[in-house]
C-alpha cells in the first residue's frame, strides 16, 4: 500500500510540476479579432503573401505568415459579420474584449473616447515605427487628442471609375488620352447631357437604392471642397447650410435630368457598370482589381475601350479635398504583461512592414514608403489616384458615432434626391436628427 | 368539392381541377425565390458580379459549399447550434409543461394574478431586457457558455400560455378517476395528462427550436468567442465585406447550408409539424 501511494504521489508531483511549469517555453497569445470574411479552403494555411488576392486572401495570409515567422507568438483570429462592432461593443461591456482587433478610422473615436482602446505611441515606437512613416490622411485618421490610436494600414475612398468606351462616344476624352472631368457643377450637368445624347446612357451609375454611405460620402466631399467646417464643433454639426444645399442640389439634379441610372443597390450597381450601362461608376477603391480583371476579359464592356479611375473632380473653388477613411488595427485596454506588449509590437510592425501587400487589395497605403514606391505604382491605376494620400480628408478626429451620423444623412439626402421631401426640409431634419444624436452620448 | 379519385386529376370535378392547378402555381411562386438561391448558390461569385444572368447559364459549381465545408469551424458551429436549440427546446418543454399544469389544475394563492404577470412577459420585446441581461450574465461569466446561449431561451410566456389553455382543456374527470386511484399530483401530471398535450408539445416544440435555430441577435453578442458561434453567427462571420456583389455565389450557399439542418427536419417530421401549425391556427 505504501508502495502504491509513494508511486501515486510521485505521479501526481510530476503532473503538478509539468502544469506549473515556467511558460517560457509557451508562445505568447493574442487574439486577433476582424472582418474581411473567411477564405480557410482557398488561403487557411497559405503563408506566401505575394499569392493571395483579396482582402480575405491577403489578410488570412499574412497572419499565417506572422504565425510562422514568429514562433513565440500565436495569434488566434477570430473573424466577424462586417463590421463587427455590435460585437466588439459586447465584448468590452462583458470585460472581455480582444486583444487586437480592426476598427475604421472614422470609429476609433468611439471606443477611444471610453478608454476602451490604448493609445499605441509607445508600443510603435519600441518597435522602431515612427509617425512619419505615414501619410497624412492616414496619420490624421488614427490621431485623436495629439496620440495614435490605432495602426492605420490603408485609407479608402470614393472614385470615379470611368468606361473609356462610352466616354469616347460622348467626346469626352483628352487629347492625351485621359478623361475629360468637370470642373464645376455646371460644367458636370452639362458633360452629362452630352453624354446622353451622344451615348443614349446616363452618365452616372450609382447605388441609390437601400444605400447610405454613396449620399454621405458625396456631400462630405463636396462640403469639404467649399470649405464648410460642418463639424467645427465636434458635438453639434451645421448642416442646413447653402454648401449643403448646393450639393443636393446638384445630385437631385442629375436624378431628375435621368443622368444616373435609378433604384440600384449597391450589387446590382456594379452588374449594371460592368453590363456598361453608363460612364461613371461611383465606388470605392475596393474593386478597383474587378472592374480592372473585367477590362482585361475579352467581350466585356470594359474591354472595349479600356477603364479608367480618378478621385472625384474638384467642383468648387475651396480645399482640394474628398473623403477618405481607413482600416486600422487598433488595441484594447487591458492589464498586460510584457510578454504580451512585445507581441502587440511585433503584430504591428509587422503589418506596418508589409503594407504594401495589404495595398494590392486596392486600398491606398498607409505607409509613405509604399506610396513612393515602383512597386505600388506599377499596380493597376495606382497612378491616377496616388493623389488620395493627400487630399483624403476625414471628419474631424473627435466626432463620434459616425456610422450613425452617415446613416441619417443617406436617408435624409435619399429623400430629398428622390423626391420625397423638399431639399430645405431633408437638411433642417438632418441636422436636429444628428445633434439629437451626438447630444445624447 | 368532390371526393379525390386518388391524385388522378382526370376524375376530378372541374372546379376541382381549377383550384389545383391555381394550388400548383402558387407553390412554383412561392418556391421562386427558393430556386433563385439553389441557383445562385451554384455560381461562381465573379461570374455572377459580371452578370447576374448567368445564373441560367452553365457551367454550375459546387466549390462553394466545398468552401463553407473547408472553413474550420462549421461543424463546430452546427453542433454548437444543435445544443443551444436542443436546449432551449427541451428545457421550454419541461418549464412550460409543469407551469401548465400548476396554472390549470392546482389552487393556490394567487394563481390568477401570477398567471397574468406571466402573460404580462409577451408584451415585454427581448430589446428591452438585452442590456440588463447581458451586464447580468457579464456579471455571472455567462458569456460564451452554452447555458449563457440557453438560459434566455427559458422565458416563454407564450408556452406557459398554450400548455395552460391545452391542460385546461383535458376534462377533470380523468383526474379525478385518477386521484380514486391514489395517484400523486405529479403521476396524474405525468402518467395521464401529460400524454394528451402531445400536440401542444410538438407545436411549442417545433416553433421554440425554429426561433432557437435562426436567433441571430443574442448569440451575436453572448457568444463571441469563434467556438462559440451558433452555425447563424458563424456563417455571417465567414462573408466578406461587400458580399451581396463580390460573394454572391457564396452567400447564397450559406443561406442554403443553414436551412438545411431545418429542411431534413422537415422531412421527417412534417406530418407533425403540419398538424402543429394548423392545430395551432384552429385554436
Amino acid at each position: 500500500m505504501t508502495h502504491i501511494l509513494r508511486k501515486y504521489m510521485l505521479a501526481a508531483a510530476s503532473v503538478i510540476a509539468l502544469v506549473g511549469a515556467s511558460p517560457a517555453f509557451a508562445a505568447t497569445e493574442l487574439t486577433v479579432q476582424r472582418f474581411f470574411g473567411a477564405c480557410d479552403a482557398d488561403w487557411g494555411k497559405n503563408t506566401d503573401v505575394s499569392k493571395a488576392v483579396g482582402e480575405c486572401g491577403i489578410i488570412t495570409s499574412l497572419i499565417n505568415k506572422f504565425n510562422a515567422d514568429n514562433p513565440d507568438v500565436h495569434v488566434t483570429v477570430t473573424t466577424v459579420e462586417w463590421p463587427g462592432y455590435d460585437q466588439l461593443t459586447a465584448q468590452f461591456a462583458a470585460g472581455d474584449p480582444p486583444d487586437i482587433v480592426t476598427i475604421h478610422q472614422s470609429v476609433l473615436a468611439d471606443y477611444q473616447s471610453k478608454g476602451l482602446i490604448m493609445p499605441l505611441d509607445d508600443v510603435l515606437k519600441s518597435v522602431g515605427v515612427a509617425a512619419s512613416d505615414f501619410t497624412d490622411a492616414s496619420l490624421g485618421g488614427v490621431t485623436k487628442e495629439g496620440k495614435i490610436y490605432g495602426l492605420p494600414i490603408d485609407n479608402w475612398t470614393m472614385l470615379y471609375h470611368i468606361n473609356m468606351d462610352l466616354f469616347k462616344k460622348a467626346d469626352l476624352v483628352n487629347a492625351d488620352g485621359t478623361p475629360k472631368l468637370p470642373t464645376s457643377p455646371e460644367e458636370l450637368l452639362a458633360q452629362a447631357k452630352q453624354f446622353k445624347e451622344k451615348t443614349g446612357k446616363p452618365y452616372f451609375v450609382q447605388n441609390l437604392a437601400n444605400e447610405v454611405a454613396l449620399y454621405t460620402r458625396n456631400l462630405y466631399t463636396y462640403l469639404f471642397q467649399q470649405d464648410s467646417a460642418f463639424f467645427a464643433d465636434p458635438k453639434q454639426v451645421k448642416i442646413n447650410t447653402p454648401e449643403a444645399k448646393k450639393v443636393l442640389e446638384l445630385y437631385k439634379a442629375i436624378y431628375d435630368n435621368g443622368d444616373t441610372v435609378k433604384d440600384l443597390d449597391y450589387a446590382a450597381s456594379i452588374n449594371a457598370f460592368l453590363a456598361g450601362e453608363g460612364g461613371v461608376h461611383l465606388n470605392g477603391t475596393w474593386v478597383i482589381g474587378d472592374y480592372n480583371a473585367s477590362s482585361e476579359t475579352a467581350g466585356t464592356a470594359l474591354n472595349k475601350g479600356g477603364y479608367a479611375v480618378y478621385p472625384y473632380p474638384q467642383l468648387f473653388g475651396g480645399k482640394k479635398a474628398q473623403y477618405a477613411d481607413g482600416h486600422s488595427w487598433a488595441v484594447s485596454t487591458k492589464d498586460r504583461s510584457d510578454e504580451e506588449n512585445a507581441a502587440i509590437g511585433k503584430f504591428l510592425k509587422f503589418f506596418h512592414d508589409n503594407d504594401f501587400d495589404w495595398s494590392r487589395t486596392g486600398h491606398l497605403p498607409a505607409v509613405k514608403a509604399v506610396l513612393d514606391s515602383k512597386e505600388f505604382k506599377a499596380l493597376p491605376h495606382r497612378d491616377t489616384i496616388a493623389s488620395i494620400a493627400t487630399l483624403g480628408t476625414a471628419l474631424p478626429p473627435t466626432v463620434q458615432r459616425q456610422f450613425a451620423i452617415q446613416d441619417i444623412i443617406g436617408q435624409e439626402m435619399s429623400s430629398a434626391i428622390t423626391g420625397q421631401k423638399e431639399i430645405d426640409a431633408a437638411l433642417s431634419d438632418m441636422e436636429s436628427r444628428i445633434n439629437e444624436l451626438l447630444a445624447n452620448i | 368539392m368532390s371526393a379525390a379519385t386518388g391524385g388522378n386529376i382526370i376524375g376530378r370535378s372541374f372546379g376541382d381541377r381549377v383550384i389545383l392547378i391555381l394550388a400548383i402555381a402558387c407553390a412554383l411562386i412561392m418556391m421562386a425565390p427558393v430556386l433563385w438561391v439553389v441557383g445562385l448558390s451554384l455560381k461562381d461569385n465573379k461570374e455572377l458580379m459580371a452578370d447576374m444572368n448567368s445564373v441560367f447559364n452553365a457551367p454550375y459549381t459546387l466549390n462553394n459549399y466545398i468552401n463553407i465545408l473547408a472553413t474550420s469551424s462549421v461543424f463546430r458551429w452546427v453542433l454548437n447550434s444543435v445544443i443551444v436549440s436542443g436546449g432551449v427546446t427541451l428545457a421550454t418543454l419541461v418549464l412550460s409543461s409543469l407551469a401548465g399544469y400548476g396554472f390549470a389544475r392546482l389552487n393556490f394563492p394567487y394563481r390568477n394574478t401570477l398567471f397574468i404577470i406571466v402573460l404580462l412577459g409577451l408584451a415585454v420585446p427581448e430589446q428591452a431586457v438585452l442590456i440588463a441581461r447581458h451586464q447580468l450574465f457579464s456579471w455571472l461569466k455567462f458569456h460564451n457558455t452554452y447555458h449563457g446561449l440557453i438560459l434566455p431561451g427559458l422565458s416563454a410566456p407564450f408556452g406557459v400560455f398554450l400548455m395552460t389553455q391545452y391542460f385546461r382543456a383535458i376534462p377533470k374527470e380523468l383526474d379525478e378517476a385518477a386521484l380514486l386511484d391514489n395517484a400523486s399530483r405529479f403521476k396524474i401530471f405525468w402518467k395521464v395528462l401529460l400524454p394528451l398535450t402531445v400536440p401542444a408539445q410538438a407545436t411549442l416544440g417545433i416553433f421554440t427550436f425554429l426561433g432557437a435555430w435562426n436567433d441571430y441577435f443574442w448569440p451575436l453578442i453572448s457568444g463571441t468567442k469563434k467556438d462559440m458561434y451558433t452555425l447563424t453567427v458563424g456563417i455571417a462571420s465567414t462573408q466578406t465585406n461587400f458580399a451581396q456583389s463580390e460573394g454572391l455565389g457564396f452567400l447564397m450557399s450559406q443561406a442554403v447550408f443553414a436551412s438545411a439542418p431545418i429542411l431534413i427536419l422537415y422531412l421527417f417530421f412534417q406530418k407533425y409539424i403540419v398538424t402543429a401549425v394548423s392545430g395551432a391556427a384552429v385554436r
